[in-house]
């Protein structure tokens, strides 16, 4: 259980709440790149960490993140028009820049200085790899921007996607911090999903339903240890890294990509989950980006247009129970992406945690919440830089492995977990 | 998209507004939890948590294990000493126990763990290992055969953190 003031701690994530102040010290995913694809191209309206923002792109390809409403009367910028960089007020004409200045009054004689004086919050909004990253905190505090591999590869080597996830953002993440629900919930994608199937480690991960667990703090968050049976002299392990304050990677299985998640507060009930999948030394096949395209591996199929999956909460998820019942998917909702939002959603917006029955297998889980709750005090009363800031941190990797049952992933393997340019992941 | 929305659905009861039609049930506390520190790095800061009080946790040092009774000779007790000095057997202290929580800060202990390891496994307890202070790799050593959790490196908070979660 978490006691209910240190639960309201870590889920809420407006302006001026602790936790609100730990992820504005980070570069985060604003958007998918693919959400602004040209210069002048429609804006778009981004709620984010409980604020209200337009991110929209200008005639010449710069990015801003701005306040959605104008200064004049409050309405939503998201009808301006984006032309002759800027965006211009649909109701009487005001127009501001990707900076959120405003640069026209049009009621004003030409020569008033009137608004120059006028202008809207703004964060910048920068292209790195497939995302549009966004850094909300004190401008003068910017931090360097982010170094996670699968945003640094080429273009042909990486796939991105998100999907719309209607719970708080924490829940969200603690099944990415969790693997051994992988065994249960997903065990049907082991042998069906594209890109899951066929690698020697499944059926380890299938054959050990008790994992054993290792928790090691590294200097951006935890790297989660699982250690199942393999053969009699070895075990199989899979390693999952935790960055602060979101981030996690899910250990690969055989050739297939590297992947992991982002988990992004809208607000307090509803989060963005950015998924992405990458090949470090090889590009990405054209069957392997049709299938993340999809929804397979741990992507979801959304409603074209959106990012809301077509399996959501309003039609039950598409729940099969005869899928079920054929041994096709273990809760009968389809897709490994799906299988996790419906069982979080279904929890509620905000999971109350004072009535949750841990065991000492949730040692992942009790760690990452008591390494945010601190990093969120120590920054509120000493304005200590958070771990996970330093882009030196987001240099890591996932990774499987089969040790001798008298080594442990930690000192056998602590390079494969890096992420290493032009070197393979470490998968079985 | 449309799609099956059962008769007596449940979905939409996952809203803000609905949780407080929740059952609401009082909250039982744990079966049990054992502390145990394994040497005297670990005893120092197993004694600090101690100090706020718990509902069912109980906190031990290990003291020696004994392996006259051992059938294939390896030991079956570990005698263990409580905060306030009184004696008490491993054997007895696992009665009505769900998880034993061990800490250790050095290799002095192993014994002692790999017993308490053997016992909680036969009794289907689950067993914890913290592994405190700078001498990291030893300790790792020592603990991971018996432990089914690691915490690498943990501290007092870790230990508090763990007990509040298991309700202790
Ligand atoms: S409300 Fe925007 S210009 Fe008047
Ligand atoms: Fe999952």
């Amino acid at each position: 259980m978490l006691r209910q003031e240190i639960n309201e701690l870590l889920t809420q994530t407006g302006p001026e709440t602790p936790m609100g102040d730990l992820f504005r010290q980070y570069w985060i995913p604003a958007l998918l790149a693919e959400e602004l694809p040209e210069n002048d191209c429609p804006p778009v309206r981004v709620k984010i960490l409980s604020e209200r923002l337009l991110g929209f792109r200008d005639s010449e390809g710069r990015y801003g993140l701005i306040d959605e409403f104008c200064a004049h009367r409050g309405v939503s910028l998201w009808f301006g028009r984006n032309e002759e960089n800027g965006l211009r007020c649909a109701y009487h004409g005001w127009k501001y820049d990707v900076t959120g200045q405003c640069v026209e009054v049009p009621s004003e004689s030409s020569n008033s200085r009137f608004c120059s004086n006028v202008k809207l919050k703004s964060y910048p909004l920068v292209k790195i790899g497939d995302i549009l990253w966004t850094f909300m905190g004190d401008q003068d505090k910017t931090p360097p921007f982010p170094e996670y591999e699968f945003a640094l590869v080429p273009s042909t080597q990486t796939f991105t996607s998100k999907r719309l996830q209607e719970s708080n953002w924490l829940q969200a993440l603690e099944g990415g911090i969790d693997s051994s629900h992988v065994s249960w919930l997903h065990s049907s994608g082991l042998n069906n999903d594209p890109l899951f199937k066929g690698a020697e480690g499944n059926k380890y991960n299938l054959g050990d339903l008790k994992p054993h667990f290792e928790v090691v703090e590294t200097d951006g968050g935890l790297y989660i240890g699982a250690r199942r049976n393999a053969d009699d002299d070895s075990y199989y392990w899979r390693i999952t890294p935790w960055l602060m304050p979101s981030f996690t990677m899910v250990p690969p299985r055989g050739d297939h990509p590297l992947h992991g998640h982002f988990w992004i507060p809208i607000d307090d009930e509803n989060c963005w989950v950015y998924t992405f999948d990458y090949q470090p030394v090889r590009d990405l096949t054209a069957a392997e980006r049709q299938a993340m395209k999809d929804g397979f591996g741990v992507h979801s199929e959304n409603i074209p247009g959106t990012y809301i999956p077509v399996r959501n909460k309003s039609n039950d998820y598409l729940m099969d129970r005869d899928a079920q019942k054929r041994g096709e998917t273990f809760s009968g909702v389809g897709g490994i992406a799906i299988q996790d939002a419906s069982l979080q959603e279904s929890m509620g917006p905000i999971v109350d945690r004072t009535k949750e029955r841990l065991a000492t297998t949730d040692a992942g889980i009790i760690k990452a919440r008591a390494k945010l709750r601190k990093a969120a005090i120590a920054l509120r009363e000493e304005g200590k830089i958070p771990e996970g800031v330093d882009p030196a941190h987001h240099r890591v990797r996932s990774a499987s492995v089969v040790l001798p049952r008298d080594q442990a992933f930690i000192e056998s393997v602590p390079e494969k977990l890096k992420a290493r340019p032009g070197v393979r992941q470490a998968s079985v | 998209m449309t799609g099956p929305i059962f008769p007596g659905s449940s979905v939409k009861a996952a809203s803000a507004a609905e949780l407080r039609f929740r059952l609401d049930y009082p909250l039982a506390p744990s079966r049990g939890v054992r502390v145990v520190a394994l040497d005297s790095g670990a005893e120092l800061m197993v004694r600090k948590v101690a100090e706020t009080p718990w509902t069912k946790a109980k906190f031990f040092v290990a003291e020696t294990a004994i392996s006259t009774q051992g059938m294939h000779g390896g030991p079956v007790e570990v005698v263990f000493r409580s905060l306030d000095g009184a004696v008490a057997l491993l054997n007895d202290e696992l009665e009505d126990v769900d998880s034993i929580i061990m800490v250790a800060s050095s290799d002095y202990g192993s014994e002692a763990a790999a017993t308490i390891g053997a016992a909680c496994a036969v009794r289907g307890i689950m067993t914890a290992g913290l592994v405190h202070g700078d001498n990291t790799e030893l300790t790792v050593s020592v603990l991971r055969p018996c432990a089914q959790v690691l915490l690498v490196p943990a501290d007092g908070s870790d230990l508090e953190a763990l007990l509040i979660a298991l309700r202790a």
